[in-house]
């Protein structure tokens, strides 16, 4: 299990786990097991790398425990809370307060400027204008992109087009940040570097972070790692990055 | 949520909006364009039609339902004092006046005419029939067998101002009658059927030709064709109150032919608007269609981030509903100018039936504009309607994996 940082305490609980989860895709009716009976845990503050070669199943399961698709079996439990058999509506209101997602390919709205990428959420949440105006500039100075708030994402670089979608998926203050192939559109050293912030928010925010990747220099951000491989999970044994609080 | 983020997916394609901007202004301009026309002619046939009836007639029930050659349906003047007394408590009444109408037969020489002979009150100042007199002079109201024709019955029967004419006709006792007039003046009027079998005459010699003190009707004239309905209501409650059994009846209503007119002129508007916006339908559903399709992987993002299918719906319907609005608006800026610019140069036109070219106009305004204003909104609603409705059902993880 990964450590507590100095400014994040363990509470042992299972924010987020997964049980005997199976997804089973039909093409032309013959099924494809893109996993089978994956068990999985992650306790508050977690930073977990999950690696494995393409088409092993990374992106089914970070989407299933994104609660953006549902599983052909088994349970997704969101702080406790099992999600099969919550509406719709219900898995939106997830996905807007308790997790935040970084996508390979920044999926940043083209229309809206950095700040305004990074403000939609909170529009979502109804907050009001002045505090939800200071939340996003204090975010974006987080992210280090304070200059660049009015800029249009096609008027930045690959990377800091991630550290926008990064800065949006924490806005909201979620638990959970889920992160597919964060690195994959970016050089290895801006890749680097949005690990290195994924890391030190996941220490000063005590979100968990579960990052999925091909990537093997990714592993070595990770607090815990993960192998996955033709559908199933297994634990990557020893641990990665060297804790600040050790 | 933020009002503005539709405004700016809208601009974010502005080839894409200005052609479907374009599109909804264009329907609009036309709709309104051709409302504008039918509206104006439709309003140049009232006056006329008014001009003709007046705005309200009030007569026996037999006069209006077929048994009209029975002089039972005269209105003895005690009758006709209390019409009057009635009428002099409505507020819109401008003035009021009496006609006595029987069938008669013109002739002159060979030649002869069935037509419809009125009685007047000359210079009554309701019905001014001496105004369309153009050759010849109008009818005093000591005239005695003096008659009014029109232009076409002129030509017809070869007759001009000074000619005499016989009128044989009907009296109320049941005799034949036959009296020599002479032509005071010759009057035109908008419709030739109308110049061919109407003459006038002042009603006194009406009255002791048919040997009758009654009239036939009694006519109104108000300050408005909108004051027409109200003034209906209040005198007809009037006159039941007074026990008279007579019946009230609206320009509209005597006039077939305006009616005809009107609900041919508003089945063209109908059919023009309601083929614009079809049309207008089908390419605006086709333009979001695709609009919406290139941003599937943006609606897959929205929905990852927690946005609602109703959230996206309502998204998508309010960018839809900017287009409409804006592009219905210019469509109504620019059927202004378009009308401006038509009336500026003055076409005229001679309807058929008639003998008068009138000059064509277009009716602008808010109220014209109004119907296809609201007529290309709801139309570029609905058509957004199913594309949005497309876009909310994505499943979130399809839309994500679309390049
Ligand atoms: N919608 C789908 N329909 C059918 N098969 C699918 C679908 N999505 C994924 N698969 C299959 O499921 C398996 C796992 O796919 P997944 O996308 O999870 O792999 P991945 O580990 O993310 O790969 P990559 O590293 O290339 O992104 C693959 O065999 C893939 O072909
Ligand atoms: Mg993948």
């Amino acid at each position: 299990m990964g450590e507590a940082s100095r400014f994040c305490h363990f509470r042992g609980e299972r924010l987020l786990e997964a049980s005997r989860l199976t997804k089973i895709y039909r093409v032309g009716g013959e099924p494809v097991y893109a996993l089978r009976d994956v068990e999985f845990v992650a306790p508050q503050g977690d930073f977990v790398v999950i690696n494995g070669p393409s088409g092993s199943g990374k992106t089914t399961f970070l989407n299933l425990i994104a609660v953006i698709d549902r599983p052909t079996s088994g349970e997704v439990y969101i702080e406790g809370e099992p999600t099969s058999t919550q509406s719709e509506g219900q898995l939106a209101a997830l996905r807007k307060t308790t997790i935040g997602l970084v996508f390979q390919s920044f999926n940043l709205i083209p229309v809206l400027s950095a700040a305004e990428n990074v403000e939609y959420p909170l529009l979502l949440q109804g907050s009001e204008r002045s505090p939800r105006r200071a939340r996003v500039a204090a975010m974006l100075a987080e992210v280090g992109l304070s200059e660049l708030a009015r800029r249009r994402p096609s008027a930045l670089s690959g990377g800091q087009r991630q550290r926008v979608a990064i800065a949006r998926a924490l806005i909201t203050g979620p638990k959970i940040v889920l992160a597919d192939e964060p690195t994959a559109n970016l050089d290895s050293e801006t890749g680097g570097a949005v690990m290195d912030l994924m890391r030190r928010l996941n220490e000063e925010h005590c979100v968990t972070f579960v990052v999925v990747t091909h990537d093997p220099a990714v592993s070595k951000y990770a607090k815990r790692r993960v192998r996955i491989l033709d559908g199933r999970l297994e634990e990557g044994g020893d641990h990665g990055m060297v804790d600040s609080a050790s | 949520m933020g009002w503005w983020i539709p405004l700016r997916s809208i601009w974010r394609n502005r080839r894409r909006t200005v052609l479907s901007i374009g599109i909804i202004a264009l329907g609009t301009a036309v709709s309104f364009f051709v409302l504008g026309f039918v509206e104006s002619s439709r309003r140049l046939i009232q006056e006329s039609t008014v001009h003709e009836y007046g705005n309200l007639q009030i007569g026996s029930p037999d006069l209006w339902n077929g048994t009209a050659d029975s002089y039972d349906r005269l209105i003895p003047p005690d009758a006709v004092a209390q019409i009057e007394a009635a009428l002099a408590e409505e507020p819109t009444l401008v003035g009021s006046t009496v006609q006595l109408q029987f069938p008669g037969l013109l002739a002159r020489g060979e030649r002869t005419q069935v037509v419809r002979a009125t009685g007047v009150v000359p210079g009554n100042g309701v019905l001014e029939f001496n105004d369309l007199v153009f050759i010849g002079r109008g009818l005093a109201p000591d005239d005695r067998a003096a008659i009014l024709i029109g232009r076409s019955l002129a030509e017809k029967l070869a007759l001009s101002p000074g000619d005499a004419i016989t009128l044989t006709l009907t009296t109320v006792d049941g005799a034949y009658n036959a009296s020599p007039f002479t032509v005071a003046g010759v009057f035109r009027f908008t419709s030739e059927a109308f110049e061919q079998q109407v003459v006038f005459m002042p009603l006194g010699y009406a009255q002791r030709l048919l040997n009758t003190p009654g009239v036939d009707r009694v006519i109104a004239s108000l300050s408005s064709l909108e004051a027409t309905n109200p003034a209906r209501q209040r005198l007809q409650s009037a006159l039941r109150g007074a026990s008279l059994a007579v019946d009230v009846k609206t320009w509209d209503e005597l006039s077939p032919f305006y009616r005809q007119l009107s609900s041919y002129f508003s089945a063209l508007f109908g059919f023009l608007s309601a083929a614009v916006s079809i049309l207008v339908f089908f390419i605006i559903l086709q333009v979001l269609t695709l609009a919406f399709l290139e941003r599937t992987r943006e609606i897959g993002t929205l929905r990852a981030i927690g946005t609602t299918r109703a959230q996206v719906f309502r998204l998508f319907l309010a960018e839809s509903a900017w287009l409409a609005v804006v592009g219905s608006a210019a469509g109504v800026v620019i059927g202004t100018l378009l009308g401006l610019g038509f009336n500026a140069v003055g076409i005229e036109w001679r309807p058929p039936g008639t003998v008068e070219p009138v000059r064509l106009a277009v009716q602008l305004g808010v109220a014209t504009a109004a119907v296809p204003f609201v007529v290309s909104v709801a139309a570029t609603l609905l058509s957004a309607l199913f594309p949005s409705i497309e876009a909310a059902r994505l499943r979130v993880v399809d839309a994500l994996r679309v390049e």
